[in-house]
């Protein structure tokens, strides 16, 4: 079809003629990938290495369009020429950048506040397992840390300018599309636009209630009038672990024994390696997206459809999803009403075994990370199998076989996640707009979990006597959204501009949960397909089916505003408010108020700057904010009676029932004002760019549940609004290019940012606490809570012992509070101090990109510094105490010395500062002279390739959000190195 | 055109309008899954559902269930259990060290959840009692002598609820409302003891006397026995002795006016038939928490009490523990070789598989060794053999064991049946000898024998009895606290016992040494209540 309509156009235009030329900047260099269109058309090309392009069947009359990112474009009537030289002069206006706002988008000369947009050019490259990993790096001040690895299973710890809250949601609102709390597995790597966080509160104001953690809108590729384009992007990703621990193999292990320090009785004569055995050495993740787009100025659209297969490093672990995103737009009614569409859906299938098989079916959620544990302190002289093929168990405290589990269990999770919305815009007159939005968004999944009769858990011995244990639980959550907006926009007397939005949102949320289990299966042929055929149905010997269900709802409802005023292009003032009602809070307080200035200054346009050649944009913003928190619970404030358990009435077990919380009907928002200050700027020939933003936030109010007065309440906390926390910082972005010469540009971009989060103040009126503490070291031992956030105090503050030294036979030696030392138990919480602090001051990242002819190359570099980590691992597995088990080799290396049991002290406090090769990518661009593909890109990126540190453990690379930053936990799930090599073709 | 769009706006503003004045900003709250009072108390039944509900959460504070609340207290602070570190087991933060050694401060996480569990309680029954006072029961076809009865019962519970905190921490304030006054002044002890005692003696008389129907329940039984303990210990509390009340008390019970399961209330004839998983309807109960695997609420004290799961071997049960709780050498040894409770209410000694002569295993000091409890809390793997050890110097198998409750085999038809005794008939037997002793000067007397005799009996073979059994020369008093301690081991009593005879402080037992401080009977005000109520006063001692 596509040949003959190409052969077709052909025959029609033989008449014209062929135009060919060179495109140069103004120093006479040629530019590369120049875009040369021929007006009213779909023929077009763009320039080689070289700058020379081109153009066959070229209207004699035709207009010529010429574009390149960076340059003014321009236009040459074709006037019969047939060779046709351009000089492109550089675009010295600040480049018409759109910047999403939130109801909105603006001109980024326009913005008054802070707020980074990234879009796909920028993006990490390679492939990525979220979304969010696409900017990693690429915005100061917005945290991101994959606790899991390369776990296609987990999640991305995700925070903006520090931790906002003790209770409530801490991580940024994510908008897709408009579509405020937006799933993140409906988005594909290749399906987005363009990323723009909202960092501080003049920006997030617009969203209100659920601002304080900042808000992250992400657009999506749309449609657009034009050639039908086809494009194909493709991923083939390899993991390896890159941190395997240094544990005693099974030869150091008999040495030691040889030597007397481990007890001849525990060789167990064979010889494994448990952690070699838990990976998955030949994993292989792919990644599939297809789009199609095209259409017409009324209607266009763009369609996609992705599939792909995500392993794990470990065993039973993956992820493999499909699913697709379609969008359409029509204007219509003299181009007076537009209506845009959105559908996308994912569907999935998680492995949820691996890693750590969850040893309860409502374990699934979290995805456990035990096996790796396992692997380190497994005796490596106990053989994993029996002789006659079935698994060697061993019971002792904390001790499994995970091979056994990966076999003898299931752990499934299918979901789905659907997203429509539409959005029909009217335009009143030039100046007026109205518009209305409907969004539904609905998320299920169905988890399937079965524990087999071989299963060392369900053994003969057991309560459930050797037989099978199966159970099944349904989510379901969906939201529906109604927005309707207006707006207004008017130049007067071409110096004053004003902008206007009025609008309105209504929100409903809900869930419902649903599960059932059952066991007593005697065979495990049916898993958990058959839950009625197991025997504690009537078999009261067994442990008793379980079933469970829950339903919650809640509503959000909101007007809000914003008018922006500039002057001359040199003024900006903007004011947001936002009045916002949440079901949530206490009839006394279910409506607060959320206003937002800001201004702006662009200095460079004034006229004392024109004499200022080498400064091209200059611009002062300060902003100042009000923004809250809804994340909390339902029904917080609400008088209810739970169950409590059963009681017999006259011989007859009924439930029982009591007060279910202490209500609170004053429960209300918790509040974050922040002020912002920050400069823009663009200098010698805008070869450097970028912004400093300094910020200084407040959230006071603070959600928690504290502890109340007993007596007189009748349970023992209480949700309400006590502490505040501030958080402090500075921010820094820059762009630069380097070197632009022939043929090779080298582009540097560096965020960095400093951060400072304190506890100012625990007490209210009514309340007072005077300390959170957070963190309880495992068992065994249980050896306290690790952190400490006092008032006054740092977020991330490790409170505990601190290590004096060894006595002569190896025991702890810490420090008294007078200064005296003393051994374990001689300590008390009095002698206990803040020892450290687990969140990095400091953050940067560096990407380099540079473009050679067709190659380039990009590596990011990205560190962290100014913090501790709390080596958990080492405190338990670097101690001859944890014997029998297996230990690190530090145990006998480094900590020889310690004869005494794991104590939690300062001992094991190390720096963690540490600058990884997070990225480098190489990639090609083919040249192709070809009608049927207008790209071709191949690459190949390593990630995790490379880490400087001085930190002894493994990846220095742990939660630096919440409240728990830097610990090394004892389960993990190992890093990984991954090589991927990828396609994108445009045809 | 134009008058065309001006029509569509007024409809889209109007929309907004609507939208925004009607039912688009209502944020009422929908409940789905959670009851709001006003649907519930519609039924006799939900009625008792509301009453019981303090009964299934006061097993986590009293019960041995792994909680840490009045039981974990009053044991491991006394000298009859310890919980000791076990190798890399169970430092736990240094808590039950400081237990052990009376070295506590105001800032010790498991005594705050003591102190909240036990106001929970408080705050349930208070709950219960302002709902149930405004109902209309009569349309729930409930009777004024019904209803007394129903709140009789929970002022009774509430009294021993405040009895019990009394006794950990003496000075508290009272409450009887929810949540009013938001900062109560804290009371005196003596303020406290006077509430518990009206309370008891108002309300007491009117509960219905204990029956098959009650089990589990507040009845006569369980008020007197309360009243008899409260009398008993009058003179600790306020220096006033009640021995005549307390006397008066327990006759209440042993005469069988207060009722009883199956009438009157009879010593058991044997030492498991109380504890045994088919216990419901033991002869001795006047108070028990109804405990039931098959209903659905099992007695699980696998948390202190339980090793790990080779243990669970040596039962054949299917449950395992946290190799908590151990019985402390000097306690062990205060009973006599010839004592069948030695034999019947411990693990002790090598463990076999659960009916076979294959020796159960360790999995810690003892890994792949034959398993062995021992009398002796020290590195005994290390070669320590001799020496007293301390509570640091636990392994895997220190300690002989709690075996005084029995579940059953996991095949057993009764299997975690058993009920959890609070009160029992021995201890009214112990407590009405004691009174006795007591006004007469510490001597004993033929009654105040004869009632010792009567359960020690059971600890004794006929053969064994003539030597074993108590005379009014050999049952001193120091003989009486011994003796109850050998017969309560385990049932969470012994803190109140070794107070009241002076030697909580004074004393000193295997790895304590006595802090003669008299400010350590009780507890300090946990510092997070004193932060968030500046009325509270903190205890003498712990300011």
């Amino acid at each position: 079809m596509f040949i003959f309509l190409w052969t077709f156009s052909l025959c029609m235009f033989a008449q014209d003629i062929t135009v060919t030329g060179k495109v140069t900047d103004t120093t006479g260099e040629p530019l590369i990938g120049v875009t040369i269109q021929v007006r009213g058309t779909t023929n077009g090309t763009i320039t080689d290495m070289d700058g020379n392009f081109t153009l066959e069947d070229v209207a004699p009359d035709g207009i010529l369009d010429i574009s390149y990112v960076g340059m003014k474009s321009q236009e040459v009537a074709v006037n019969n020429q047939t060779n046709i030289q351009v000089t492109l002069s550089e675009d010295t206006e600040m480049l018409e950048e759109v910047v999403v706002v939130g109801y909105g988008t603006m001109d980024r000369r326009e913005v008054t506040s802070s707020i980074k947009t990234v879009s796909a050019r920028d993006f990490n490259p390679g492939g990525a397992r979220n979304p969010l990993d696409l900017i990693q790096g690429k915005v100061a001040g917005l945290n991101m840390t994959r606790t899991q690895g390369a776990n296609p299973n987990s999640g991305v710890d995700i925070q903006l300018r520090g931790v906002t809250s003790l209770s409530g949601t801490r991580t940024p609102l994510i908008v897709i599309d408009g579509v405020p709390g937006g799933n993140l597995d409906l988005l594909q790597q290749d399906d987005i636009e363009s990323f723009n966080v909202l960092k501080d509160g003049s920006a997030a104001a617009i969203y209100g209630t659920r601002a304080n953690a900042g808000v992250i809108l992400i657009t999506t590729k749309k449609g657009a009038a034009g050639d039908p384009q086809f494009n194909y992007s493709t991923y083939l990703q390899h993991e390896r672990v890159s941190d395997k621990p240094d544990i005693l193999s099974a030869s150091d292990f008999r040495d030691l024994i040889s030597q007397g320090v481990i007890n001849a009785d525990q060789d167990f004569g064979a010889s494994t390696d448990l952690f070699d055995e838990l990976i998955n050495k030949d994993n292989l993740s792919h990644y599939h997206n297809f789009s199609a787009s095209g259409g017409s100025e009324k209607t266009n659209y763009r369609a996609s459809i992705f599939y792909s297969n995500l392993e794990g490093i470990a065993k039973e672990n993956s992820r493999e999803q499909f699913g697709g995103r379609i969008n359409i737009n029509q204007k219509g009614l003299q181009d007076l009403l537009t209506m845009s569409l959105n559908l996308a859906t994912n569907f999935n299938k998680a492995n949820m075994l691996g890693a750590g098989a969850p040893n309860k079916e409502d374990e699934m959620a979290t995805g456990g990370t035990g096996d790796f544990e396992q692997a380190i302190q497994r005796n490596p002289t106990a053989p994993l199998y029996n002789e006659d093929g079935s698994f060697f168990e061993t019971e002792a405290y904390n001790n499994y076989n995970p091979l056994s589990r990966l076999a003898n269990r299931e752990a499934w999770r299918n979901q789905q996640t659907t997203s429509a919305d539409m959005r029909l815009s009217l335009q009143l007159t030039d100046e007026w707009s109205v518009s209305g939005f409907g969004s539904y968004v609905r998320d299920a999944y169905n988890d399937r979990y079965y524990r087999s009769s071989k299963d060392w858990d369900n053994r003969v011995g057991t309560e459930y006597q050797g037989r099978g244990f199966a159970s099944k639980s349904n989510y379901l959550a969906w939201t529906k959204t109604f927005e309707a907006t207006t707006d207004y926009r008017k130049t007067f007397s071409d110096l004053h501009t004003i902008t206007g939005m009025l609008g309105y949102s209504y929100q409903y949320e809900t869930f419902e949960k649903f599960r059932v289990n059952n066991n007593g299966f005697t065979t495990d042929a049916f898993l958990d397909w058959n839950l009625g055929a197991g025997s504690a149905i009537n078999d009261t010997s067994l442990p008793r089916p379980g079933m469970g269900s829950e339903k919650q709802d809640n509503t959000l409802v909101a007007f809000f505003g914003r008018v922006n005023y500039s002057f001359a292009d040199k003024y900006y003032v903007q004011g947001i408010l936002r009045r916002e009602g949440s079901s949530r809070f206490g009839a006394n307080h279910k409506w607060g108020n959320f206003p937002a200035v800001s201004a702006g200054w662009a200095i460079s346009e004034e006229e004392f700057m024109d004499d200022v050649d080498f400064v091209n944009e200059l611009k002062l913003r300060i902003g100042y904010g009000i923004t809250g928190n809804q994340g909390i619970p339902n029904y917080q404030s609400l008088i209810t009676l739970g169950t409590g358990g059963v009681y017999p009435q006259n011989g007859v077990y009924y439930q029982t029932y009591g007060a279910a919380r202490n209500p609170n009907p004053d429960l209300r928002w918790e509040q974050k004002a922040e002020l912002n200050f920050g400069v823009d700027f663009a200098v010698l020939d805008r070869k450097i760019s970028g912004s400093i933003d300094v910020y200084n936030r407040n959230t006071k109010d603070l959600l928690y549940n504290y502890n109340a007065q007993q007596p007189p309440y009748v349970r023992d906390l209480i949700y309400t609004n006590v502490g505040t926390l501030r958080n402090s910082g500075v921010e820094f972005q820059i762009s630069a290019l380097l070197i632009q010469k022939n043929n090779f540009n080298w582009n540097i971009d560096f965020a960095a940012n400093t951060q400072s989060n304190k506890l100012t103040k625990l007490s209210s009126d009514l309340y007072e606490a005077n300390w959170l503490s957070f963190y309880g070291l495992p068992s065994p031992g249980n050896l306290g809570d690790a952190f400490r956030l006092e008032e006054g105090g740092s977020v991330g503050n490790f409170y505990g012992k601190r290590f004096a030294g060894f006595t002569e036979d190896g025991k702890w030696l810490f420090y008294k509070q007078d200064g005296s030392t003393g051994t374990a138990t001689e300590m008390s919480d009095d002698d206990l101090a803040i020892i450290g602090n687990g969140v990095p001051k400091f953050q940067a990242s560096l990407t380099n990109t540079f473009v050679y002819k067709n190659f380039d190359l990009t590596f990011m570099l990205r560190g962290k510094f100014g913090f501790d980590i709390l080596n958990l691992k080492e405190l338990y597995f670097g101690n001859k105490k944890w014997l029998p088990n297996n230990l690190f080799k530090s145990a006998v290396t480094k900590h020889n010395q310690l004869d005494d049991d794991p104590q939690y002290s300062d001992y094991y406090l190390e720096k963690g500062d540490f600058v990884k090769l997070d990225n480098l990518t190489l990639g090609y661009n083919v040249p192709l002279n070809s009608s049927y593909i207008r790209n071709l890109r191949v690459y190949v990126t390593g990630k995790n390739l490379l880490t400087i540190t001085g930190y002894s453990g493994s990846d220095p690379e742990l939660q630096d959000t919440g409240f728990e930053p830097g610990v090394d936990r004892r389960d993990y799930y190992p890093r990984t190195r991954s090589w991927s090599v990828g396609l994108n073709i445009g045809f | 055109m134009k008058y065309k769009i001006y029509h569509l706006s007024v409809l889209f503003l109007a929309i907004i309008l609507v939208a925004g004045t009607n039912s688009c900003t209502d944020l009422d709250e929908n409940l789905y899954s959670e009851l709001h009072k006003s649907s519930f108390y519609k039924s006799r039944l939900e009625v008792l559902q509301a009453a019981l509900r303090p009964f299934t959460h006061m097993q986590a504070w009293l019960a041995p269930t792994g909680q840490n609340g009045y039981y974990y207290h009053a044991e491991l602070s006394a000298d009859q259990l310890a919980w000791p570190q076990k190798g890399r087991h169970g430092y736990d933060g240094g808590d039950h060290f400081r237990q052990h050694y009376h070295t506590w401060t105001a800032n010790e996480g498991r005594m705050r959840t003591a102190w909240t569990l036990m106001w929970t309680g408080v705050g349930y029954v208070n709950n219960a009692i302002a709902d149930l006072e405004e109902i209309d029961y009569e349309s729930l076809d409930i009777s004024d002598e019904e209803m007394a009865a129903i709140l009789g019962e929970l002022y009774v519970l509430r009294a021993f609820h405040y009895m019990k905190i009394m006794e950990l921490w003496g000075n508290v304030p009272i409450i009887t409302a929810v949540a009013e006054p938001i900062n109560p002044p804290t009371q005196s002890k003596a303020e406290i003891f006077e509430f518990v005692k009206t309370e008891l003696e108002t309300h007491v008389p009117n509960l219905l006397p204990y029956s098959e129907e009650l089990i589990g329940r507040v009845s006569q039984t369980a008020g007197y026995a309360m009243l008899a303990e409260l009398y008993l210990n009058a003179e600790y509390f306020i220096g006033e002795p009640m021995y005549d009340e307390c006397i008066a008390a327990c006759d209440k019970i042993i005469s069988g006016e207060a009722g009883g399961i199956n009438g009157t209330p009879e010593l058991a004839p044997n030492l498991l038939e109380t504890f045994s998983n088919t216990n419901q309807n033991a002869s001795e109960a006047l108070f028990q928490f109804a405990f039931s695997r098959l209903g659905g609420f099992t007695f699980d004290w696998g948390g202190f009490f339980m090793g790990y799961s080779n243990i669970s071997r040596v039962l054949n049960v299917g449950y395992s523990g946290n190799n908590g709780f151990v019985v402390i050498p000097s306690a062990f040894d205060a009973y006599q070789e010839n004592d069948l409770r030695k034999e019947e209410w411990f693990l002790f000694g090598p463990q076999y598989e659960y009916g076979t002569d294959t020796p159960i295993l360790g999995t810690e000091e003892y890994n792949g060794q034959p398993f062995i409890y021992v009398n002796s809390i020290r590195r005994e793997s290390q070669g320590d053999l001799t020496s007293e050890g301390g509570m640091a110097l636990g392994e895997e198998n220190s300690g002989a064991r709690f075996h005084k409750y029995k579940s059953g085999t996991i095949d057993d038809d009764n299997y975690r049946e058993n009920h959890y005794m609070i009160y029992r008939l021995t201890e009214i037997y112990f407590n009405k000898a004691e009174a006795i002793m007591r006004k007469n000067g510490g001597e004993a007397t033929r009654e105040a024998v004869d009632l010792v005799n009567a359960s020690r009996k059971r600890a004794f073979s006929d053969e064994d009895w003539a030597t074993a059994q108590y005379t009014t020369s050999t049952l001193t008093m120091d003989e009486l606290l011994a003796e109850r301690g050998r017969e309560f081991i385990f049932e969470g009593k012994r803190r109140t016992d070794i107070i009241r005879f002076g030697k909580f402080t004074a004393g000193s037992w295997w790895d304590h040494e006595p802090t003669n401080d008299p400010n350590r009977e009780i507890y300090p005000i946990p510092h997070t209540q004193l932060a968030a109520n500046p009325n509270l006063v903190q205890n003498p001692g712990y300011e």
